[in-house]
């Protein structure tokens, strides 16, 4: 049986798996489920018959087994649908890029680097001229003063629900926020613009009747409304829910463990909560973070009515009725825009995309960074 | 202090000694709380110094203060962490119930006088933005935004559900790279997505401006949001469901389509339920490819289609009231749309046996 | 019968003077038979203790002598944990707890209304079953911990680490990367990590709730010598489910036991030798013996 084995068993694999591939399929294969059974068999033949203990270094090669290939028809179909599938992402993300760069490159080229660091928008007497620098600063104005107000409100908040609200409190507001973080901006604006302006308006006035020495509340245009103060209240509302949701979210999964360390050595609550939970969530956090901060980028409609454009780019002077916003200034120059000037909107979106595209991979960087430190 | 067990064990309620307050704690945590909210009514009532302001500048501060003050009698230096925290959180949780509640109260309250029968079923055609509410609606906007919502689905439905088997299921080597652009995906602006569809085929000529673009714009929007749920819920299918299938002899296209997609069947309704009303309220990409119409259009290819999100932009810019009224109006009915949706989404994932 | 270095070298294959711990000769007069008769720094008196409506722990009457051992032996899911979390008020955390009788540390309650609960818990320490360092932390950080939650103030926070390190048997381990994270350390150092961050706030017992169930049985017996240290100046109150542990480690035992749907008691307690040479109690005897459990 030995004999047999050596010498003609080897033959088997070869016979079968070319046998099998020419018949099943016209490429040539290299393994079979004939081929397979032959070398699980073989292998047990040689384990009985050379114990590798006996011999030092004669340890079996290892056999690895490839990915799975698909093997019939409706499997390579199956297959081959669900990748092309999957890569209709990727095909998108770069249809975006193109179409919106090849549309404004020659604009672009045209008004050079001035356009972003210039500050007129105008088409009159056939010299068109497009820069968009205000609206590149305003869009961060908007968003930092918006995250001002949102991060500590969120991550207090989150604290809230997580450790001192009582539990069925704490279940209803988690529900409440899900909801909250999918207020459609359109009715933020709405409101925003309706009700909120009026209110915000004079908590500006007062901010420059008692602060208006500091330059940052300085204003000189006797009028508080649609200024970047406003702007960034109503975007702090629309990333509030998000923030707090996020936080929320690795809060509750701070380690029960840890927390019962942090109390058995004498914290007090607020001691467990900065020494342990706050860490453990940091990097969590601050991707929720980021995520409120891209999402305050790109928001159109919500301050559309509550922000004043100007281009004359407002630096400090937040009480203003003057400020940007790239994402605003797309819309409220897309219904009477010359073909070049739509190629220079255009423009404006790619340089919006890749802002955002930026935030949210670092976003996804810093999250995937705290986790891993986590588990190291 | 000593419970005295008297009476048999099971008669008693069960004791909790430490949630007996020391008297004076009690006395001293009153303080804190009252005191700061006297002084500012007084202020308020007797000086010209505006609310927010006392607010801000006395309020605040004085109840930092008081509670500061208390724990610190109470428990000595270790009290102040905890009163910190607890001032901050309470005022967070103020602040956001007082603003986004308002959000919330205005669309009801100023939305609700819109609600008649004939606004969610007319159109505008013969509105004028002075006419009365008892005529015209939302009824074409209605069937638009269904309309778009629709043409959306059937688009990023399929794709991001096939990311997601992609991701979980083949595991191809591409899977690392297919999930970091489904998170890349989501942070398209909602106005980037309707400019490249504007460009794509508007600016061609390929289609003016119909719902098929708003469609195609929403379903750039819907992908990501539906590939991620939709990950998760099929990461929650058990390897063991799995198993099962292979080792019966089943093909890899039937292990998934018949066992798998079916045991995660509950978690991808949610994920579809979760991509619409991720996309239900938004204006920005609409403006740039369905623009409006007054008229009710069911046709997908040719002219525009009204939407509710464009419809509220529209007659809020108008700035008359009946106008304004009918924003509002429009507002409930999205948010109305949106809670239903969640609603939806949380009862769809109750526990249920047998399903993930 | 006294537990002396030979009689521990014996049980075990860890060679107890390499490990660098001085295992003392314990008289046999410092353990009275009766743990009353000792000096006393911590006792319980009539403890009922409720999950929700479920009584679950009745009438428990135990005392832990100063400087001593006391092992809490029994089946589990009898409550043991539950008990000892009473004693260093973390019961009060679990929601629907509850608790009737008196807990005395020296002599006076720990759950009066007057007592602050923290001070509390840097009296009385607590050792968890899974190793729990900070792992945001590093190893000095750790041992200081305690000390920055509690709020104590410290000067010479060096002279307190390597004091605290070596009580524990981690000094010369980890003497030079005291700034590496606590994460880096294997499962037996973390544990003995988490013993010299309990002991850096100076308590005067120590709760362990089985310490080395989740560790290796080289660190157990490593652990298991720290404790035996660390009992000639605190009174150390051990939950474990390892009988040849609680012969090898305690002076004192009790023995907690549920039966069929009642709630669980002290069956029997007393000096160690005699719970397991000479039990009273014909249940003592069969889970001694292991016969259950």
């Amino acid at each position: 049986m030995d004999l047999v084995a050596k010498f003609l068993l080897p033959l088997f694999p070869l016979v079968t798996s070319v046998t099998s591939s020419l018949i099943v399929n016209p490429e040539f294969r290299r393994t079979s489920v004939v081929g397979l059974l032959y070398l699980s068999v073989m292998n047990q033949h040689k384990t009985v018959s050379t114990s590798t203990l006996d011999v030092p270094g004669n340890t079996p090669t290892p056999r690895y087994f490839g990915r799975e290939k698909s093997r019939t028809k409706s499997d390579k179909l199956f297959s081959g649908s669900i990748i092309v599938a999957a890569l209709s992402s990727l095909v998108i993300l770069t249809a975006i890029l193109l179409y919106l760069g090849s549309n404004s490159w020659p604009v672009l080229v045209e008004q050079g680097f001035s356009f972003i660091t210039g500050s007129e928008w105008s088409t009159t007497d056939g010299v068109e001229i497009f820069q968009i620098w205000p609206m590149l600063y305003g869009t961060f104005l908007n968003a930092i003063i918006g995250l001002v107000i949102a991060i500590p409100v969120s991550v207090f908040l989150a604290l809230f629900i997580v450790f001192l609200a009582p539990k069925n409190l704490s279940k209803v507001l988690t529900v409440v926020i899900d909801i909250l973080a999918a207020i459609p901006s359109g009715i933020i604006g709405l409101w925003g613009f309706l009700v909120f302006t009026d209110t915000a308006a004079k908590w500006g006035q007062l901010l420059n009747q008692y602060l208006g020495w500091i330059p940052l509340f300085a204003n000189d245009q006797e009028q508080f409304a649609r200024s970047p103060f406003i702007a960034g209240w109503v975007l702090a509302i629309m990333i509030i829910p998000i923030i707090t949701v996020v936080s929320r979210e690795v809060l509750a999964q701070t380690p029960q463990e840890l927390l019962d360390a942090a109390r058995g050595l004498g914290g007090s609550l607020s001691g467990a909560i900065k020494m342990v939970a706050l860490p453990h969530a940091r990097g969590g956090i601050v991707g929720g973070v980021m995520l409120g901060l891209g999402r305050a980028l790109g928001e159109t409609i919500a301050i559309f009515f509550v922000l004043n454009l100007i281009f004359d780019v407002n630096i400090y002077k937040i009480l203003n009725p003057e400020g940007g916003a790239i994402a605003s200034m797309i819309v409220a120059k897309f219904g009477e825009a010359t073909p070049n000037e739509i190629n220079a909107l255009l423009g404006a979106g790619l340089i919006l995309f890749i802002m955002t595209l930026f935030v949210n991979l670092a976003a996804n960087y810093i999250v995937k960074r705290s986790q891993r430190e986590k588990l190291a | 202090m000593t419970i005295t067990l008297d009476k048999p064990i099971n008669s008693i309620k069960p004791p909790k000694p430490w949630a007996k307050r020391n008297k004076s704690t009690v006395v001293n945590n009153a303080i804190a709380v009252i005191l700061p909210t006297v002084v500012l009514g007084i202020l308020f009532f007797t000086t010209e110094i505006p609310g927010p302001v006392l607010v801000v500048v006395v309020f605040f501060p004085l109840q930092l203060l008081t509670a500061g003050v208390t724990s610190f009698m109470d428990k000595g230096k270790r009290g102040i962490g905890d009163s910190l925290l607890s001032v901050g959180c309470v005022s967070a949780f103020g602040l956001v119930v007082a603003l986004l509640g308002s959000v919330v109260l205005s669309v009801i309250a100023r939305g609700l006088p819109a609600m008649k029968f004939n606004f969610l079923f007319q159109n505008n055609i013969y509105i004028s933005p002075t006419t009365e509410l008892t005529y015209g609606g939302i009824g074409h906007a209605l069937l638009g935004t269904l309309l778009v919502v629709f043409i959306a689905s059937i688009i990023a439905v399929p794709l991001g559900i096939a990311s997601a088997i992609y991701i979980t299921d083949i595991k191809g080597r591409a899977a690392g790279f297919v999930r970091f652009m489904v998170q890349a995906m989501s942070g398209v602006p909602s106005i980037v997505a309707g400019l490249f569809i504007f460009a794509a085929i508007i600016l061609t000529d390929v289609v003016g401006f119909s719902a098929i673009a708003g469609g195609l714009a929403y379903a750039i929007l819907m992908l990501p949001t539906v590939a991620r749920t939709a990950e998760e819920v099929l990461r929650l299918v058990p390897k063991e469901v799995r198993d099962a299938a292979v080792a019966l002899g089943s093909s890899r296209a039937r292990v998934t389509m018949r066992i798998v997609l079916p045991t995660a069947k509950t978690g991808l309704i949610t994920a579809v339920v979760l991509g619409v009303a991720r996309i239900i309220g938004e204006t920005a990409p609409l403006l740039l490819t369905t623009s409006n119409a007054n008229n009710t259009n069911l046709n997908p290819f040719r002219d525009p289609v009204s939407t509710i999100p464009v419809y509220i932009f529209q007659y809020l810019g108008s700035g008359y009231q009946t106008s304004i009224q009918r924003a509002w109006g429009a507002a409930l009915v999205l948010l109305l749309a949106v809670t239903i949706l969640f609603a939806l989404t949380r009862y769809l994932s109750r526990n249920k046996k047998g399903n993930v | 019968m006294t537990m002396d270095a030979t009689r521990i070298a014996s049980t075990t294959n860890v060679d107890m003077e390499a490990t660098g711990v001085r295992v003392p000769n314990t008289p046999q007069d410092a353990h009275p038979r009766n743990p009353e008769d000792a000096n006393v720094h911590l006792e319980t008196k009539d403890v009922h203790i409720w999950f929700g409506q479920r009584l679950i722990i009745e009438k428990v009457n135990l005392s832990f002598p100063e400087n001593s051992v006391t092992a809490l032996i029994g089946p589990s899911g009898c409550g043991k944990s539950t008990f000892i979390r009473t004693l260093n008020r973390m019961h009060e955390f679990i929601p629907g707890a509850a608790l009737a009788g008196q807990i005395l540390y020296d002599g006076q309650d720990i759950y009066d209304a007057q007592v602050d609960p923290v001070d509390i818990r840097v009296q009385i320490g607590m050792v968890f079953q899974k190793p729990n360092p900070f792992p945001t932390m590093s190893i000095k950080e750790n041992v200081l911990s305690g000390l920055h939650l509690a709020q104590i103030k410290y000067e010479n926070p060096d002279e307190i680490v390597r004091n605290c390190l070596e009580r524990a048997s981690l000094w010369t381990e980890v003497k030079d990367r005291l700034n590496a994270s606590a994460s880096s350390l294997s499962g037996g150092q973390q544990q003995r990590l988490c013993i010299a961050r309990s002991l850096a706030v100076n308590p005067k017992v120590l709760l362990m709730d089985e310490p080395c169930s989740a560790l290796d049985p080289g660190s157990t017996r490593r652990i298991e010598g720290t404790i035996k240290e660390l009992s000639q100046e605190m009174t150390i109150v051990i939950v474990t489910h390892n009988m040849a542990q609680a012969q090898r480690v305690s002076d004192y035992t009790a023995f907690f036991l549920a039966e069929e749907g009642a709630p669980a008691q002290v069956v029997e307690s007393g000096r160690t030798d005699e719970i397991f040479m000479r039990p009273k109690d014909p249940r003592t005897n069969d889970y001694v013996n292991g016969l259950f459990g």
